[in-house]
């Protein structure tokens, strides 16, 4: 769910960099200090963000007709934790606009936030508790990416509502519109995005490239 | 690839220094946050694009090709804007012309952040934002692996085409997914192997040093950004 270049206004984009600002600068930290102890990592962890990335050109079909592709937020918050996530999430997200237009720099703040930050924690903590509660592996895979996917809309929805309040019902009236016009496409791509991360990490899994996905 | 990257190393403004198209290039996007959309948003974007086709000599198909799917985007969330949660559903908002100005504020803006990307390279850019050394060798590292796994996963969703594979089932996109990760990982972990067998300890940094900018030349730019910002305080 990408804000496009320019579409929010100045103190919104201002404001949601500011928020999204010290997620980034503590996910950084901690991956320095990760790299340092492993340098060897960094390609691995490049490779990583770039499969991200390259997961966004990997069309996926909606039940509405339309076509979507995957985020990545869940399977990446569950292989590298969500402050790693922050950080390749961040990068990720900065050349898809430099690369592709998609997205942008004024908006950059608010999409880091939607899809780098509450995205990955949301799948993530779901993901723990789900295992912790004794789900199957398979079902807190799904719940969490499926979850994550979710969030990333819900918070698109609310800055979007946050930046154009409804004439007459306000900003709870236009959140209830821009959820309910994304919910259309991006509840059935959060249930294909859930499903397609079980299949990714079953195939891992059979691959013998995982064991089990910790948790 | 991608059709912006192609341009951004092969440009007329590939060398030129990257403080003065920086300048130009974000002094414009502020420019479009910071006016009013009529006529403010209007001047940037003609200026922008001017810039790109007429400055930088970017074919204008390519120009309209890497506008156009942002635009699309733009007027989608710009039909977002112009409906309302009414008490039967949704209807139209009582002043639709509240959703032309965000519209023209954002196409403004994706002709200024496009004029960046078509003309800068973006590790010139990962490179001026000074990160620890760690996070910049991380960035550029994903950047290079960028396009051989674009590459790939085109070569393998070609593959499973040709073997009737249900393109556009979830089973398929997850295999393909689940195919590239290994690739992507051991194509990392051979390039790791070959830079510790040469016994690389440095940074990956390859990039040659950027000219220094023109004094004249910000000058001329600071001034057309004047310009821009009083024509539009003119026309209003």
């Amino acid at each position: 769910m990408h804000i496009m270049e320019g579409f929010l206004p100045v103190a919104h984009a201002v404001g949601w960099t500011a928020v999204a600002a010290p997620f980034v600068v503590l996910g950084g930290r901690t991956l320095v200090r990760t790299l340092r102890e492993h340098p060897e990592q960094r390609l691995a962890l490049g490779a990583a963000g770039a499969f991200v990335f390259v997961l966004s050109a990997l069309k996926l079909p909606s039940v509405t007709g339309s076509c979507s592709h995957p985020t990545g937020t869940g399977l990446g918050a569950m292989a590298f934790g969500p402050p790693a996530m922050a950080v390749l999430g961040t990068m990720v997200l900065l050349f898809q606009a430099l690369l592709l237009a998609h997205g942008g720099l004024t908006t950059l703040g608010a999409n880091v936030f939607s899809m780098a930050v509450a995205g990955p924690w949301v799948a993530w903590a779901v993901w723990r508790s789900s295992r912790r509660l004794g789900a199957a592996s398979a079902v807190a895979v799904f719940l969490g990416a499926a979850l994550g996917d979710l969030a990333t809309y819900v918070v698109t929805a609310g800055q979007l509502a946050l930046a154009f309040p409804d004439a007459q019902g306000g900003i709870a009236a236009a959140f209830a519109k821009f959820a309910g016009i994304f919910a259309v496409t991006q509840v059935p791509l959060a249930v294909a995005e859930g499903l397609l991360t079980v299949v990714v990490v079953n195939a891992l899994t059979a691959r013998g490239v995982i064991t089990e996905v910790r948790a | 690839m991608t059709a912006l990257d192609r341009i951004a190393h092969a440009g007329r403004w590939r060398r030129l220094p990257l403080a003065e198209k920086a300048l130009l290039a974000l002094g414009l996007l502020a420019l479009a946050l910071i006016l009013p959309p009529w006529p403010g948003a209007v001047l940037v974007l003609a200026a922008a694009a001017l810039a790109a086709l007429a400055g930088a000599r970017v074919p204008p198909g390519a120009w309209l090709g890497a506008f156009a799917a942002p635009a699309a985007f733009i007027a989608t969330g710009a039909l977002a804007l112009v409906v309302t949660w009414g008490e039967d559903g949704l209807a139209l908002v009582a002043e639709p012309l509240v959703a032309v100005r965000p519209a023209l504020r954002a196409l403004a803006a994706t002709a200024a952040l496009l004029l960046l990307a078509l003309t800068t390279p973006a590790p010139v850019l990962v490179k001026a934002l000074r990160l620890p050394p760690e996070l910049a060798d991380l960035a550029l590292a994903l950047y290079r692996f960028l396009f051989g796994l674009l590459d790939t996963l085109r070569a393998m969703q070609a593959a499973q085409q040709a073997r009737l594979g249900g393109a556009g089932s979830i089973r398929s996109a997850g295999l393909l997914a689940a195919a590239l990760l290994p690739r992507a990982l051991e194509r990392a972990r051979r390039l790791e192997i070959g830079l510790a067998a040469r016994l690389h300890t440095g940074t990956l940094d390859t990039l040659a040093a950027e000219p220094a900018p023109s004094p004249r030349r910000l000058a001329a730019i600071a001034i057309l950004l004047a310009a821009v910002a009083g024509g539009a305080a003119w026309l209003q």
